[in-house]
């Protein structure tokens, strides 16, 4: 897939496919070949801030929590800093527990469930505000407002919201004879992990708007109306020019949407602590759960390991099916 | 309106083969992006409404505040401001350290050949999976000998955390459909990789430099963790944490938590919108001509 | 080749920082050069509560300040939101940079003691004569004294007189009269009572009394008694007396609830006195919490909060903090606490002269002495029981099983 330098506007847009990892090789005109080593170690000077942080910030946390995992972690390690070596107990207990089963499917339900719902809305919306029309800016900026209030308010506003009795949305729907009976929107078990993903939903949403918006805006407007000439209706259009340019940012946007769904904490507990009954327990909750409420770290770093596993395998699958498809 | 809607970027394309570029939408369109915010922002509306509920009944609160009390607000405003300034200076410090830190890293890995970009992007995305909890434990022990505790460097550094891998992934996304020969073009004519990055890159990574700073001042703006984890004392002290002043372990005086959640969005809402009308459309369209 | 070179050259210096570097931050993180916590200045005190808003937090910064101004010193005081202050106790813990005095939740006392963090206050010459079994109980960490309570609170039966009377209801005093009295209560968006079945601690708070009362035990849930005693609990939701939405109500709620005239009962602690004593046009009573028959003894579960000495390694400090801790639980500022704080005095005489002089409160001080520690027979292994004792009754509320499957799968599931 070698560059070969400048070509045709069209046919290089639209047929470079999104950048893997190491980038396609630069063609280098022969005249800088002899400064290559100082040119590596200058391009190596763009990564290194990066680097250090990473390694400062991230580096030790995720070291100690992977040694927690394998340690009995309680509360008076924190004071005597002695951890005695289980090897696997705790991921046996966690994995043994009654609760594991029923959190995993909660895990999955609700990030399948979260990211269907962010990103067909998120897309559609970041369509519908990609031709400009009167306050169009100030909607797209006022959509992040819900990015904006603190965790604490917006989870108080939503119990409300969702309150069986007196809440908004089923005095809604009392007033459109939707339904005969008050849902119980948080206290049903059955109900309870629908509304715990549409307020993530809800969340969601500017998240996924605003970058795909962006991605969008960076689509050449040429491409369009090439496409036009030849013909191209508005789904043809979307689905062979912009699609596949929006890929890259479509990766970014699943892969961390899923990263980020499955760590959901705040939430939920601001919503349901976990409840009704374990109705909306995932494995997140329950790591927390094990850590803050029954003080045991140890387990709690487990859980949360397995957590961090699911995610890397979940990245590099789509990271691989999506390199597959780009390179077809 | 954004400045730059109809005209694209390219230099010295001939006016008559332009046509109207972004064809607007009619009016209509507005009417329905309004009721879409509408519903979308209905639980924000709710905030507003208990902000203005005399002493805060949570429970028969009206659709509509028929008794306006602005009690809370007067609370909100007296106790409050010196927190908001603090999350402030603290938000926008931390978007400055991700954009300096993460730009370069992002726009390298994208475009570089460099052996370990896979390595470090890996091992930026594990990064996103830490629970926050983790890594605030371990900064409190580090940030204590270093005597960064209560300080308002420290919480930037620290918030960044949230901002610089995000930026990296993010950007580098986007940075991925820059032409190479766009930088080709100016190394041929002498231009250093810097010079190269500076002015080419960044003018066309407007759209991705943008999002990633959006994101970092929202993630910043409303972290929690750090705020209770670095802080001892009330001299630094984000919003985040001030809002907690009202939430008592038993009783919550709502209409102050909302009032003061209320206050705290608008100079941030003043900068989203400022910020949204800088991404353009069609930056890179039709440069490599 | 020299481009690989010097590439590789690069990579291996980055993989090396990657791997010292966290090895380095270990070794910082562990905290351990003897640096003395608690703050260097030896004038100074570092206290730490959990009194963040009002009007307990210009209370305790008042109160706190009297009391270090006896031994001629001042203080340095941290106000953390309440949900937050094991975890920062803990932080604190592992890098060694305790308070020097620490207030702590009864219930918690057993788990920090356990962890060696708490200085034993017998050391100081303190001791806990004169005070309510359950608060000694709590604070006791294998035999020894760590915490001393000054003021204790617990849970009764609320109910809003007007509504009462205007359905001809006495309060009640019995399970039978509470269903009775709940049903009969029970009009259009009028639930006849509220309480927290939540499935935090506080759901299982609220749950102990119904459960003691009958004779159940937290150390094995899974007996009759404690399953007759979830059984009213999930009769009364049943039956339409209590909303749904107990399942996802705190205290706080249960107060809005009540507050708003939505519930005609609820079960609240007397912290609630000030917002509802605010409220125009309701009146309302206390009783204690009904008991299963007529005659047996009402057992609550022991509430308020407990201050302790950790070891900062500062012997001079703690003695200090110490005397400052007893100044805490004079009788005078015992009594100043549980008149401005809706609470009751710890110590049983204190507490008398407490009733006699404030009429309304005398249901919790009658409480008192049978008040029962949470942690009076688990000791740090409460938390797990807790949590299996809030995730039973929401299983049987919500209606998944019967209580006694409930309880019999949390007990030992």
């Amino acid at each position: 897939m070698a560059e070969a330098g400048v070509s045709a506007p069209g046919a290089s847009a639209a047929t470079r496919p999104g950048r893997p990892a190491g980038g396609d090789p630069v063609a280098q005109p022969r005249g800088l070949r002899s400064g290559r080593g100082r040119e590596r170690l200058l391009e190596v000077c763009f990564l290194v801030p990066a680097a250090v942080y990473m390694v400062l910030f991230f580096g030790y946390p995720v070291v100690k929590n992977v040694m927690m995992g394998f340690q009995n972690y309680t509360t008076a390690t924190f004071f005597t800093g002695e951890a005695p070596w289980v090897g696997l107990k705790n991921y046996s207990a966690v994995v043994g527990s009654s609760i594991f089963t029923k959190a995993l499917v909660n895990t999955a339900l609700f990030t399948v469930g979260s990211i269907v719902g962010q990103f067909v809305l998120g897309l559609a919306i970041a369509v519908f505000f990609h031709r400009k029309f009167p306050l169009s800016g100030v909607l797209r900026a006022l959509l992040l407002l819900p990015w904006l209030i603190p965790l604490i308010a917006a989870s108080a506003v939503w119990r409300w919201i969702l309150d069986q009795d007196n809440g908004v949305l089923n005095r809604v729907l009392d007033a459109l004879h939707l339904t005969s009976s008050h849902p119980g929107w948080l206290t049903s078990t059955s109900l309870a992990l629908i509304a715990v993903i549409g307020v993530n939903i809800w969340i969601g949403i500017p998240f996924n708007t605003t970058i795909l918006y962006g991605g969008l805006q960076d689509i050449p407007e040429e491409l369009y109306e090439a496409g036009a000439l030849d013909g191209a209706t508005r789904w043809r259009a979307f689905r062979h020019i912009t699609w596949p340019l929006l890929r890259p940012v479509v990766t970014v946007v699943l892969v961390l949407g899923v990263v980020y769904t499955l760590k959901v904490l705040d939430i939920i507990l601001g919503l349901t602590h976990g409840g009704p009954a374990n109705a909306t327990q995932t494995i997140a909750t329950q790591a927390y759960n094990l850590s803050f409420s029954e003080y045991d770290f140890g387990q709690g770093a487990a859980l949360g390991n397995i957590l961090i596993v699911i995610s890397l395998v979940f990245a590099v699958i789509y990271l691989r099916v999506n390199r597959r498809a780009v390179d077809e | 309106m954004s400045a730059a809607t109809a005209v694209p970027a390219t230099v010295g394309a001939p006016a008559a083969r332009v046509p109207e570029k972004t064809s607007r939408r009619p009016w209509w369109a507005t009417v329905v992006g309004i009721l879409l915010l509408a519903v979308l922002l209905f639980p924000l509306y709710w905030m507003l409404n208990v902000s203005l509920q005399p002493a805060g009944s949570a429970v028969e609160t009206p659709v509509l505040p028929f008794h306006l009390s602005f009690d809370g607000y007067r609370t909100a405003i007296d106790q409050q401001s010196r927190h908001l300034l603090t999350s402030l200076v603290v938000s926008l410090g931390s978007v400055v350290v991700s954009l300096v830190v993460a730009t370069p890293a992002a726009y390298a890995m994208s475009q570089f050949r460099l052996r370990g970009v896979g390595v470090l992007l890996f091992a930026i995305l594990i990064s996103q999976m830490i629970p926050g909890i983790v890594i605030a434990n371990a900064l409190y022990s580090a940030y204590n000998d270093l005597g960064l505790l209560n300080s308002v460097p420290g919480l930037i550094l620290a918030d960044a955390s949230a901002g610089i891998p995000f930026g990296i992934l993010l950007m580098r996304a986007y940075m991925g459909s820059i032409p190479p020969s766009l930088v080709e073009a100016a190394r041929v004519d002498g231009a250093g990789q810097i010079r190269a990055f500076f002015s080419i890159v960044l003018p066309i990574s407007r759209n991705a430099l943008i999002t990633s700073s959006l994101f970092t001042f929202l993630f910043t703006w409303g972290d929690f963790l750090f705020a209770l984890t670095l802080t001892t004392s009330d001299d630094v002290r984000p919003i985040t944490l001030g809002i907690y002043q009202y939430i008592g372990t038993h009783v919550s005086d709502w209409s102050s938590v909302m009032a003061t959640a209320v206050i705290a969005s608008l100079p941030a809402v003043v900068l989203l919108v400022f910020a949204q009308r800088f991404i353009a459309a069609g930056v890179t369209g039709g440069s490599v001509k | 080749m020299a481009r690989r070179g010097a590439n590789r050259r690069t990579m291996t210096a980055v993989a090396a920082l990657a791997l010292l570097a966290p090895m380095a931050l270990a070794s910082c993180g562990g905290g351990s050069s003897g640096t003395a916590s608690g703050s260097g200045d030896d004038n100074v005190l570092n206290v730490q509560d959990y009194y963040n808003d009002e009007p307990g937090n210009t209370f305790y910064q008042k109160l706190d300040e009297s009391c270090a101004k006896e031994q001629g010193m001042t203080i340095k005081r941290q106000a953390v939101p309440g949900g937050s202050l094991i975890a920062k106790v803990l932080q604190q813990s592992s890098s060694r940079t305790l308070p020097d005095v620490l207030m702590l939740d009864n219930p918690d006392l057993q788990q920090i003691a356990a962890s060696g963090a708490l200085a034993p206050l017998g050391d100081f010459g303190i001791t806990a004569d004169g005070y309510a079994k359950g608060v000694v109980d709590a604070s006791t960490y294998k035999g020894k004294l760590y915490g001393l309570q000054p003021a204790t609170n617990t849970i009764a039966l609320f109910y809003n007189k007007d509504i009462l009377a205007k359905a001809g209801v006495t309060p009640p005093a019995t399970w039978d009269e509470l269903k009775a009295a709940a049903t009969k209560l029970t009009a259009g968006d009028q639930y006849g009572v509220a309480f927290s079945a939540i499935n935090t601690y506080e759901g299982t708070w609220q749950f102990l009394p119904f459960m003691w009362s009958n004779g159940g035990d937290e150390k094995d849930i899974a007996t009759p008694q404690t399953a007759a005693a979830l059984q009213l609990w999930v009769d009364l939701v049943k039956d339409g007396s209590a909303s749904n939405s107990v399942v996802n109500w705190e205290q706080a709620d249960v107060n809005d609830q009540f507050k708003a005239g939505k519930a005609a009962m609820m079960v609240n602690g007397p912290w609630q006195e000030p917002v509802l004593d605010a409220t125009q046009g309701l009146n309302y009573g206390i009783v204690p919490i009904p008991v299963p028959k007529a005659g047996d003894t009402a057992v609550a579960p022991l509430g308020g909060e407990t201050y302790t000495v950790p070891q900062t390694g500062n012997k001079a400090k703690q003695a200090k903090a110490a005397k400052f801790v007893q100044c805490l639980n004079s009788d005078a500022n015992m009594t100043l606490n549980a008149t401005t704080n809706h609470t009751v005095p710890t110590k049983t005489s204190v507490a008398a002269t407490y009733a006699a002089a404030n009429p309304g409160m005398k249901t919790f001080v009658d409480l008192v002495p049978d008040l029962r520690a949470r942690t009076g027979e688990l000791g740090a292994d409460w938390p797990k029981q807790a949590t299996k004792i809030y995730t039973a009754v929401q299983t049987a509320i919500t209606g998944g099983q019967s209580p006694t499957q409930a309880l019999a799968q949390a007990q030992n599931g």
